[in-house]
């Protein structure tokens, strides 16, 4: 059985050894085959045959595609990568990390609702636009960034710190399913490895790495979000950062970063910019600049039917407005407004926000 | 000698009557209450004797015992003070025991022999059995609101001594009071813009809608709230009489004429106790907040800083219309139904729905919003959100829409609905069902929301005074319902 276990097997037997990092392990592996190393190794771990299969067998079943170096699958960003982790696992397409364009959005885990917003309109306008985002699947900006890049248009990239084995954080079960549905998901960890501290910062490494350009939404001071700047910046990668409320506490470490000169981004264009400045361009993909110059996929759009519906539709914003502020605009009676705003929104022109009306 | 004269005593908002039993006998001097009194009853020995000897009667220098039958109960409040000394001037023989035949007594002994003001004389003027009633003459008003002109009012116990004599006649019973409309109910007129507030404000009225209003501080929640008592239609006659028993049975003050005409508005701060708002007390069981605003409105300011026990304890009344206490005194189930009108801020900083302008992080708005469960949330049929008016408004000389105007409709729209046969499945546009039907298919709506909307609609249908369920009637209820998303996201 165990003749019949490719070269990867032993590498990853190898990668759970809990005295091997990623360094030791890229050592280990640039000497020789994987197995001649597992052998020599095996006397002191005391690793059996059975227990690499069984190993093994544990990523295959849950679908994991297992890369190494010599892979021509693996990916070109960590091929030349310093710090490129000998070993890769992928839940979903690999494909997805060759992109021509990969921007990574993150931020902090406990953001306000303006780093929410901003995130996902981020992860939508880029991904819409041909940019695969990259981010962490953690909760806060992570998160939100993929909520909104998620069936926007390109593939959305996650890169995470533990094993693939189980959805991390927990309630991010559906998300982490879209994501490895619509893109990939990739770790330096192997099913069953212990999720240590020093897993996290080297997460960042590795998405900085497969990112062209680094935007932080929002992050505290001294945030988490630092790891992945230094590390964007030792690789030359261009980082963006949403500037906020001076007054904010999540908006500290973002404007620091303004301020030691990182660019401004205020909309998605301000990254498409970047990106061409970082020697690459997005995938071609069918844009159209809107007035407001944030861009959007052409999509067909239905017009308002009736009189009142167009005078609605006229003062609609992509601001979500109160009624209050709509009555006062149209001067129509409540039921009149109310009934051409779920007119507008069953042709798809307008949508409710929580009680509040936002363009669709 | 042995006396037996008639009372009632207040457990809970009802009473009960009670046998004032007073036994006179040789042996030493004494004065013993027996029959589980509170301590305003068992203080009632010194009041008796005092007002006894101001009103120019003899103290009997002999050993008297007061039992209180049914034993078991408890006796509560000083309203038992004028029985206890009828009583023992017949067991003295001061009086006669025929002229206390056919009558009871309720009411509290002042040291010079005043009678003074009972609570909750309501209930106790329904408890008692006998043909006649005396009570003192401040009560008179209140209790004849049960037993009309069976009821005699008294000043002073030398008064009440030489009228059983035969010596006085009753005196006439006091001039009816009439009441005064007040000119202090705070009125629509003065609030200005909040078109979606004050149109949440009619359609609670008109359909006795539970309604929330979530917005930033300063936008006029508590405004509105206060003006919806004023939409309400008078109480009819028995609403009324269960208002006044209640706040007669919780010792709040009545109106001049005794009776409540109209809806209570009650207001318990969030930092109230649980017991305050749902009633109780270790024994003598008092109504609470909830069945103070019976009939009326209740509003909680601050929703979200109620404790959450407090606002669990609100469910029950909100679906029964009652509130069970249970103490160790006993069980007693008070009227709880009222109109619930909430206000809360949209996060703890308040300024949640402006964008970018709040400064809580998501996990402390998260927490904000836990408090309120899902379940508390579905009783209220109207969510909507309240934004500061618009400086042009606040400045505008135009008065809104007064009071006085928008009731007029209410009104219209209640006897509408009551003109309806209530089985009768409503009637709705082939639109409207089908608004509805892909709210529920998109899963935007629950099928109690659902059940609400509908409900919702039907009130506004009737407001426009229109027999079919209209598209704009089903958009304008999904509207008025639309701020859930802003607490439940």
């Amino acid at each position: 059985m165990s003749a019949a276990l490719p070269e990867a097997a032993y590498a990853v037997a190898l990668s759970l050894s809990p005295a091997v990092g990623p360094a030791t392990l890229r050592r280990l592996l640039a000497d020789g085959a994987p197995s001649a190393t597992w052998a020599r190794a095996s006397d002191e771990s005391g690793q059996t045959a059975e227990e690499v299969a069984k190993i093994w067998d544990d990523h295959v079943r849950r679908g994991i595609t297992v890369l190494l170096q010599s892979d021509s699958r693996y990916p070109r960003r960590l091929r030349e990568d310093p710090e490129g982790p000998a070993v890769l696992f992928c839940l979903g397409d690999p494909g997805a990390l060759e992109w021509p364009a990969t921007v990574a959005v993150v931020g902090t885990r406990a953001p306000t609702r303006y780093g929410i917003g901003v995130a996902a309109q981020l992860g939508a306008d880029l991904s819409a636009a041909g940019v695969c985002i990259v981010s962490g699947l953690a909760l806060g900006i992570d998160a939100a960034a993929h909520e909104g890049a998620c069936g926007a248009g390109s593939p959305p990239v996650g890169v995470v710190a533990g094993g693939l084995g189980e959805p991390y954080p927990r309630r991010h079960a559906r998300l982490w399913e879209r994501v490895a549905g619509e893109g990939v998901i990739v770790s330096e960890s192997p099913v069953g490895a212990r999720t240590e501290r020093w897993r996290f910062p080297a997460r960042n490494r590795l998405l900085a790495a497969l990112s062209d350009v680094v935007v932080v939404v929002e992050s505290r001071h001294q945030g988490g979000s630092r790891h992945t700047v230094a590390a964007a910046l030792e690789r030359g990668a261009p980082v963006g950062a949403v500037p906020g409320s001076i007054r904010s506490a999540t908006s500290e470490g973002t404007n620091a970063l303004l301020a030691e000169g990182a660019f401004p981004v205020c909309s998605a264009t301000d990254v498409l910019v970047s990106l061409s400045l970082a020697g690459v361009e997005p995938a071609p993909f069918a844009v159209s600049e809107n007035p407001e110059g944030a861009t959007v996929a052409t999509r067909q759009r239905a017009e308002p039917a009736s009189e009142e519906e167009r005078l609605v539709f006229a003062v609609l914003s992509s601001d979500p407005a109160p009624l209050d502020d709509l009555l006062r605009a149209t001067s129509l009676s409540l039921p009149a407004l109310c009934g051409a705003l779920e007119r507008l929104a069953r042709s798809g022109l307008a949508r409710d926000a929580g009680g509040w009306w936002e363009l669709a | 000698m042995l006396a037996s004269v008639t009372s009632a005593t207040l457990s809970g908002a009802v009473g009960r009557t009670v046998s004032v039993e007073v036994h006179v006998s040789n042996g030493l001097p004494g004065f013993t209450i027996v029959g589980l009194p509170d301590a305003a009853v068992r203080e009632a020995r010194d009041r008796v004797r005092a007002a006894v000897l101001s009103s120019g009667l003899q103290w009997p220098l002999r050993r008297v015992t007061v039992n209180l039958a049914p034993s078991g109960v408890r006796k509560a409040g000083a309203g038992l003070d004028l029985p206890i000394a009828v009583g023992l001037l017949v067991a003295a023989g001061a009086l006669s025991p025929a002229c206390t035949e056919g009558l009871a007594f309720c009411g509290e002994l002042g040291l010079n022999g005043s009678l003074r003001h009972v609570p909750g004389m309501i209930a106790l003027a329904d408890a008692t059995d006998a043909p006649e009633l005396v009570v003192p003459l401040d009560d008179v008003a209140e209790a004849a609101l049960v037993r009309g002109n069976t009821v005699h009012g008294v000043a002073t116990l030398a008064d009440l001594v030489r009228i059983l004599r035969g010596q006085a006649a009753w005196p006439p019973p006091p001039e009816p009071k009439r009441a005064r409309r007040s000119t202090t109910e705070p009125d629509l007129r003065d609030v200005r813009g909040q078109i979606l507030g004050r149109r949440a404000l009619e359609v609670a009225a008109a359909g006795r809608h539970h309604l929330l209003m979530i917005g930033p501080p300063g936008s006029g929640k508590t405004m509105l709230a206060e003006r919806l008592v004023g939409l309400l239609p008078p109480l009819t006659r028995p609403e009324s009489l269960t208002v006044t028993r209640i706040f007669s049975a919780a010792g709040a003050a009545l109106p001049e004429t005794a009776l409540f005409e109209r809806p209570p508005f009650r207001a318990p701060h969030h930092q109230a106790s649980i017991v305050s708002l749902v009633g109780g007390g270790s024994w003598s069981l008092r109504p609470g907040e909830v069945s103070l605003a019976t009939h009326g409105v209740l509003f909680l300011d601050e929703l979200g800083e109620f404790p959450i026990a407090a606002l669990e304890s609100l469910r029950q009344p909100l679906e029964e219309g009652v509130i069970r206490v249970n103490r160790v005194g006993g069980t007693v189930t008070f009227p709880a139904s009222f109109l619930l009108v909430a206000a809360m801020n949209p996060c703890p900083c308040g300024e949640g729905v402006y964008e970018g302008a709040c400064t809580c992080s998501v996990a402390t708005r998260a927490r904000y919003r836990r408090r309120i469960s899902n379940p508390l949330l579905d009783r209220f049929d109207l969510v909507v959100p309240v934004s500061r008016p618009d400086p042009e408004d606040l400045l505008s000389r135009v008065p809104g829409e007064s009071t006085e105007a928008v009731a007029a409709r209410v009104a219209a729209a209640r006897s509408r609905a009551a003109a309806r046969d209530a089985d009768a499945l409503p009637v709705m546009a082939p639109e409207a069902s089908d608004l509805l039907s892909t709210r529920l298919r998109e899963g935007a709506l629950s099928a109690r929301g659902l059940t609400k909307i509908s409900r919702v609609a039907q009130t506004l249908a009737d407001l426009a005074e229109e027999d079919e369920i209209s598209f704009l009637h089903v958009s304008e209820a999904l509207s008025l319902r639309a701020g859930t998303a802003a607490v439940v996201a």
